[in-house]
This record gives structure tokens, sequence and C-alpha cells, in this order.
């Protein structure tokens, strides 16, 4: 059941109502099983994988609690066995083809091996999670909780599909659920459930329809300059949108339920340099990537240069094949890690030279240039294939060809959307202090009455637009 | 044994440093994108000379860093003493 749909909302309201009608005690029983039923609506057969999950952190903490002193093996071989179902059920296809290509095997056996089960919905956040998990139990940041806590960790509704990816430390502990109700939860949660839900009706489905134009399997023809570079920002604005709207109804009905998820994005087209996209951008990846893997990496070496450029390489090429079991993937991932490689020289040079200040054209060539190399490579993440990736990318940039095959209306919604985006931080700015000056004045006719008017207008908005039926694109990851 | 004024005046100098600007002891500077993590790894470094310690940081995060007190606490966890 997704998200962007009337079932789930109507589900979402009852769920909420007898969750806050229940007593304490009870609540936790009750989000278990919201959850399985949340999860099993996806396909029944793959609930056992969650819990299988559950099952080998749990063994592996609790060996690891048991006896530190091989805590390592332990962890070694819990994230081997979570790594090795992560292949099985994500990489199968992927990893064969690329064998059979290798030794002349038939395609055709990788394909059938692709096909042979669907893929298990939200694997690749809740194997990570389980990773991290792992980790922080080695380093003695956090203990084994009761199991049923740790299979409502992996299970819990409102992030098992997409994330926001969190740590054990941020919600097993509010896992007990012992809040007393606060109306702020409602208003900050719906807030949030209907904000996501016109940004990916009404941005991210629209845009979608003729992105999937520009981008359709065995489209051979080369668009031209300008389609080029609109296909690229309207994707761009697309996927945003789309994963951000995700992960505000993830964050609403956490806070629905008076907890609390982590932030996953900050305006990240507002970076200034690659490693602030970064920063900015599925932010709770990013966290774990330098967590478990960045930082022990490099402060191995002590930051040196050569291991930094290569780490960098390595993890971002891991971040793209996360994404997806395909090339283009890969490919997108070590184009940003190239990003970052060109940003960290920069900056190493720039530091053994203290005089040379930076100048307001220097910082607006990296901003600029940060934009175009992160669109430039949104072009390769969105592509059937390779081929169809240098098209695009070849008369954005060097092939240039005049033209425009779309209608008017695509070039101006893309313009208004990327404008939406660009004021983006100026509106959440002023609607903080609206709130805050309408919690000054207490309650106002305005203040009763403009939350409930702006809630209509976002359902009809999202009844109005909701005829593509759109999966969320993350969830295919 | 390390004293935990000592460590505190010293976290909160390399702090400063390190983000080029005063740090007050409750700011976060990791999980506010104040300081990113190679930052972090020449925060260490700097503590480790200005204290005369080793700080074995594989096993550490860089929110271990995040603010002055967790900056302490690290320390007295995990440092050892230089010869």
């Amino acid at each position: 059941m997704a998200f962007n749909s009337s079932p789930y909302l109507i589900l979402l309201i009852v769920a909420v109502a007898v969750y806050w009608l229940l007593p304490v005690g009870a609540r936790r029983i009750f989000v278990f099983l919201a959850s399985l039923a949340f999860y099993a609506s996806w396909g029944i057969v793959f609930v056992w994988l969650p819990l299988f999950v559950a099952v080998i952190v749990y063994a592996c903490g609790k060996q690891m609690q048991a006896e530190p002193g091989s805590g390592k093996r332990w962890a070694w071989l819990g994230i081997t066995c979570l790594l090795a179902l992560l292949a099985i059920f994500k990489y199968r296809g992927f990893l064969w083809g690329n064998l059979a290509m290798l030794t002349g095997w038939p395609e055709a056996s990788s394909r059938f091996l692709a096909a042979s089960f669907a893929f298990p919905m939200g694997i690749s956040f809740y194997t990570f999670e389980a990773i991290g998990y792992l980790i922080d139990v080695r380093q003695g940041r956090v203990k084994m909780p009761p199991f049923l806590d740790l299979c409502l960790f992996f299970f819990f509704w409102p992030n098992i599909l997409s994330g926001p990816m969190v740590r054990a430390r941020e919600l097993v502990p509010q896992l007990g659920f012992h809040k007393a109700f606060e109306a702020r939860f409602i208003f900050e949660g719906a807030d949030r459930v209907i904000w996501g839900l016109v940004q990916k009706t009404v941005i991210a489905n629209v845009l979608g329809v003729w992105v999937d134009r520009g981008f359709a399997p065995g489209l051979h023809s080369r668009p031209s300059t300008l389609d080029g570079w609109f296909l690229a920002i309207a994707f761009g604005l697309q996927i945003y949108f789309d994963f951000a709207g995700y992960t505000n109804m993830a964050i609403g009905t956490a806070r629905l339920l008076g907890v609390t998820l982590p932030e996953n994005f900050r305006q990240p087209y507002h970076a200034a340099t690659p490693p602030e996209f970064w920063a900015r951008w599925h932010m709770t990846l990013s966290r774990w990537i330098r967590d478990y893997l960045f930082f022990p990496i490099n402060a191995k070496w002590q930051g040196a240069p050569l291991p930094l450029y290569l780490s960098l390489m390595g993890v971002m090429g891991l971040v793209g094949l996360w994404h997806g079991a395909g090339w283009t993937f890969i490919l997108w991932g070590l184009m940003h890690g190239t990003y970052l490689v060109l940003y960290r020289m920069y900056e190493a040079w720039r530091n053994l030279r203290p005089g040379v200040a930076e100048t307001r054209a220097i910082a607006a060539v990296w901003r600029v240039g940060t934009l175009g190399a992160v669109l430039a490579a949104w072009v390769v993440f969105r592509a059937t294939d390779l081929s169809q990736a240098g098209r695009v990318l070849s008369v954005m940039f060097y092939r240039f060809a005049v033209g425009s095959n779309y209608p008017a209306l695509f070039y101006a919604y893309t313009v208004v959307i990327a404008v939406v985006c660009a004021v983006e931080p100026v509106v959440l700015k002023r609607l903080g202090e609206i709130e805050e000056r309408a919690e000054a004045e207490g309650l106002s006719p305005f203040r009763v009455m403009a939350r409930p008017i702006a809630y209509l207008f976002g359902l009809l908005l999202f009844l109005l637009f909701d005829v593509n039926n759109a999966q969320f694109i993350y969830s295919q990851f | 044994m390390l004293d935990t004024e000592a460590i505190r005046k010293a976290a909160q100098e390399a702090a400063a440093q390190i983000a080029g600007r005063p740090i007050k002891a409750d700011q976060k500077l990791v999980s506010s994108g104040l300081i990113d993590s190679l930052s972090v790894l020449r925060l260490i470094s700097l503590l480790e000379k200005k204290l005369t310690i080793s700080i074995p940081p594989e096993t550490l995060q860089p929110e271990d860093f995040d603010d002055v007190d967790t900056m302490v606490e690290t320390i007295e966890r995990v440092a050892k003493p230089l010869p």
C-alpha cells in the first residue's frame, strides 16, 4: 500500500486514532502489528525477511555482548550474512549478467535469475540499518534491546520502505511509545504528510510524465540542447520532490504517533560545493556512509591525500551501486566521487596558499558548477542505459542542436518548479516566523482556520492530480 | 591523568581553530554541518598535540566530537597519554 494512495490515508487516520486511544502498554504491539500488515501489503512472501534480519542482528549482537573478546568476529559474521542477503535479493541478476558477459555464458540465464523472484521492498534500507546497528553494538554505543523492540526497529512502518535511515540510538528509545497525547503531534504530522502528498502528486508525478517520455527505453534519437537541459533539470526536480515528498510523509506519519525521525533533506540544490550537496541530499544515507565507511577508512590513513581520493571514489561507487544494480547507477556514483575529489584537491591547493582569498567569483563558479555537475549526473542516473545517457549529455555539453520537441507547458512548468525550489528556504523561514508570531498571539480566527483550509486544499490537489498512481522512485531501491 | 578542565579548554580552542570562529560550549559542530568529517580528523590531530595524548579514531564516529562536552567525554573514554 503506497503512502500516496487514498486507502493508506484513510487507514492512517484510523491507525492514529486507535493508537492514541490505546493504553500505553498496548501501543507497542499495535504498532508492530500495523507495521507487519503494512509491509505484508507489498507482498506477504517477504515478511520473513526483515524478521530474519532482526534474528541475525539479535544473535550476533547478543554474542558480541556475551564475548567482548570475539566481538569483531561476530560483527563480521553478521555483516557478511546481511550483505549476502542483499546480494541474493537485489544484485543476483546484475552479478550473474556481468559474470555471463565475461565468461560467455548464455545471457538468458541472468534474466531468468533476475526474474526468479521479486524485489523485497526496503531491503537496501533495513539491511544498512542492521549493519549500522551491529557496528554500534561492537563500538559499545548501544545495548541489545528485547527482540520485539529490535523487530519493531526494522519493521516500523513509517520508514521501512525508503527511510529515513535511522540509527538504533535515535529510534529504539522512542519505541516504548510513552508520550502523552499532544495536539502538536497531529498538526506537525499532518503538515508533513499533506505537504509530502502535494510534492509527490502535483510536482514529481507531473514532471515524471515528460521525463519518462525523454528517457523512454529504446529511444535512440538525440534531443535538442534545450530539451537535454530541460530534461536534466526536470528530472533533478522530479527526484528531489519525489524523495522529499516521500520523506515528509514518513516523518509526518511517525510524528502523528509522537515519534521523531531524522531529517533527510536541507534544500540540496542550494549547495555551494559538492561536499555540501551530500550534506544536504539524502542526509541519513550520507551520515551512514560517513560514520561506517568514510571516517574509519580515512582515520586509519589520517586523511592522507591519496587514500582520501581513492576512498571518495570507492565509497561513491558503492553509493551508486546501493541505489540500483546497474552500471548507470555505478557511473552516477563515480561522477559524484570525481566531483568530491576535485573539490578536495582544490581545497588542498588553497590551504597551501593562505594568502589567496576565495573571491566571490570563485565561490560563484563552485556554486554554479556544483549544480551543473549534479544535473549532469542525474542524466546518467535516469537514463535507461549508458548510450542513452551519452546522447543526452553530448547535446547538453558539446553537440549543440537547436529545437524543442515538448509542449510549451513542460518548459513553463519546469521553470515554475525550479523557482519554487529556489525560493524554498525563504518561504520556509517566513512560514516559521508566521508560526512563531501566531503562537505568541495565541488563538486567533486566522490560526484556527489556516490549517484546516490548507489541509483541504492539499487533499484537493492530491485528488485532482493523483491520476498517474506512480510509485515513489526510491521505493525501487 | 588528564584534568577535565584542561581537556575542555583545549577542546574549545581546537574546535574554534578548525571552525575558524569562536565556538560556544554547547554549539553543535558536526550535526549542524559547521565542520565535516575531514575537519574532525584535523581536530583529533590538533587535540593530540595540545594534550600530548593519542586518540585511536578507528572506533570513533564524527559525532563523538559534536560539541565541547561530547569531546571531553570521548577523550576521557578513549585517549591514552603519550610517554
